[in-house]
């Protein structure tokens, strides 16, 4: 199942160049190579203490790599000064384990605020037309008014997602999304997910979900020790070998 | 669901949404927030108000020195030459011309006894005493307006023999008495310069300490902001306003009570300030009162900048 992007040629969305992040001593990430197309739904296995979550901060630049290149969207987010990182960043959208919701603001409230932050230029009406759009297009249309203390994990990790491609980035990065899920919902939130891909964002997520990964049957990208040991295109089942580590 | 996502964005009044957001993001917002947290920034607020306060009577104080000091120094270059008051007008011309013959002198005029009477009914608490005598007792003199300071004493030693002049007290001339001003109001400057710049200082950590708890409180919030691509003016600026608040405020407040209090000082002992504090009128206390308000925004809005750059840089 390869992302039409791959059949027409388009150029990587997110692609590292021997991309290595040390914390002194410790290597989090050595030298990966990695290219990531538009449409490409994508999944980062491994074990605790990998490297996944720090290959994902590089992609939202919260933090530089030691050495390599990572570019985003043809922007050099290795090279980026301090007063570049919001450009980037509204490049990229971010889902966490946590949600990271405001819990003073209803879901419409969330929604809205990360597209006001993110594009001035948005009236109030558009603002709120288009975080309500975001919200029914997560199904949670009718909760627009609910507070995260008021949602279900489910609900609130669908707000997060709402909320990170209300302004349509180029692509979308989620970090242990269905951590905290049944797997009912974990489901729902993949295919989700899934269908943002589908749309032309490129998607990214970091698990430790190996049912889900296997019933997807989408790229696998697997981080042992901080080294990409395994690149597996989509459509295949592979054996997953470090989960029996 | 999800047919929406990538629908395209309409464009209508962006420019006039970019500045109304931008202004509501940054004043709006920032004021809300202010009186929000009201309860965290209150103890910063009422130091600052306090130490504005104190800098402002400072400066009103260090005003009334520098003013005295230039007085000081221009009535240490006026010698005034008492005559005895049987002295003959002939003798007290000669000498008049005599001193306005010296090079050293730059003018001279003349006090007779009853405007010397006149000036003094003026002073506090010199009236009562001009009228219990039985006649004038103060004596007329020459005014002699010496070039320099330095050749005041000599000046005076020069007209000590005259006859018309008095033999008691001939002359005004204090030795040392204008250096031992000048360097006591000089001291008294240099400490309450220190004292301000110390309240400076005071009034920007207690600012900083209150916008870094602010921004601590907030913690999530600026998360959020920064990962969803908010710009760094757009996170920092709310702080610097709310800084800029916090500062203004307690300028206000300080500004007030500093206009207040000096005016009612001043209206207070009139009569005491007409030789005390020379040139300080209600309008001074307001110039003084406009600088503590003005003080009071730069230094909540710097000392915001500072902590908004370490607690978010780091």
């Amino acid at each position: 199942m390869l992302p039409t992007s791959i059949l027409l040629g388009l150029p990587a969305l997110v692609e590292l160049v021997g991309a290595t992040r040390q914390y002194g001593d410790l290597v989090a990430l050595d030298d990966v190579h990695l290219a990531l197309r538009p449409g490409e739904l994508a999944f980062l296995v491994g074990p605790s203490g990998a490297g996944k979550t720090t290959l994902l901060k590089l992609i939202n630049r919260e933090i530089r790599p030691s050495s390599g290149e990572v570019w985003i969207d043809g922007m050099p987010a290795h090279a980026l000064s301090a007063s570049r990182i919001a450009d980037l960043r509204r490049r990229v959208g971010v889902v966490y384990q946590d949600y990271k919701l405001l819990p003073k603001l209803t879901a419409l409230e969330n929604v809205a605020f990360g597209l006001q932050v993110s594009d001035l230029s948005a009236s109030d009406a558009e603002v709120h037309d288009r975080a309500l759009d975001a919200l029914e297009a997560v199904g949670l249309g009718d909760r627009a008014g609910s507070f995260p203390p008021e949602m279900s994990g489910g609900q609130q990790q669908r707000v997060a997602i709402a909320r990170a491609v209300v302004s349509q980035p180029a692509v979308l990065v989620a970090d242990e999304p269905t951590g905290n899920l049944d797997l009912e919902t974990a489901w729902q939130v993949m295919k989700l997910l899934e269908q943002i891909a589908r749309f032309g964002t490129t998607v990214l997520v970091a698990t430790h979900n190996l049912d889900i990964v296997r019933r997807m049957q989408r790229r696998v990208l697997t981080l042992v020790d901080g080294r990409l040991v395994r690149d597996q295109p989509a459509g295949r089942v592979g054996r997953l070998a470090w989960a029996s580590s | 669901m999800g047919v929406v996502l990538n629908a395209p964005f309409p464009r209508r009044r962006r420019l006039l949404n970019t500045i109304r957001n931008t202004l509501r993001h940054l004043f709006l917002d920032a004021a809300r927030a202010w009186i929000r947290n009201l309860g965290a920034t209150g103890p910063a607020l009422g130091s600052m108000t306090l130490l504005l306060l104190l800098s402002g009577l400072v400066g009103l104080t260090a005003y009334t020195i520098q003013r005295l000091a230039a007085t000081q120094a221009s009535n240490a270059a006026v010698l005034h030459v008492y005559l005895r008051d049987d002295a003959q007008p002939a003798d007290v011309m000669a000498l008049r011309t005599k001193l306005s013959a010296d090079r050293r002198v730059a003018g001279v005029g003349y006090t007779s006894k009853a405007a010397a009477l006149q000036q003094a009914q003026t002073r506090p608490g010199m009236s009562d005493l001009a009228g219990a005598a039985d006649e004038n007792p103060f004596p007329a003199s020459i005014d002699v307006k010496v070039r320099s300071v330095a050749d005041v004493g000599a000046v005076a030693g020069s007209v000590g023999t005259n006859a018309p002049v008095d033999p008691i007290l001939p002359t005004s001339y204090n030795p040392g008495a204008s250096d031992r001003i000048q360097k006591a109001l000089l001291i008294v400057g240099i400490a309450g310069a220190a004292f301000l710049l110390l309240l400076g200082f005071v009034a920007v950590t207690v600012t900083a300490n209150s916008i870094r708890t602010t921004i601590m409180a907030r913690e999530s919030e600026v998360a959020i902001m920064q990962l969803v691509g908010a710009r760094r003016w757009m996170v920092r600026g709310p702080f610097v306003v709310e800084g800029a608040m916090t500062g203004g405020v307690a300028g206000l407040a300080a500004g007030l009570v500093t206009l207040v209090a000096g005016v009612a000082v001043v209206a207070a002992g009139r009569s005491t300030f007409a030789q005390i504090a020379p040139g300080v009128d209600a309008r001074v206390c307001a110039l003084a009162a406009g600088l503590v308000l003005v003080t009071g925004l730069l230094l909540g809005s710097a000392a915001s900048l500072y902590s908004v750059h370490r607690q978010l840089e780091s």
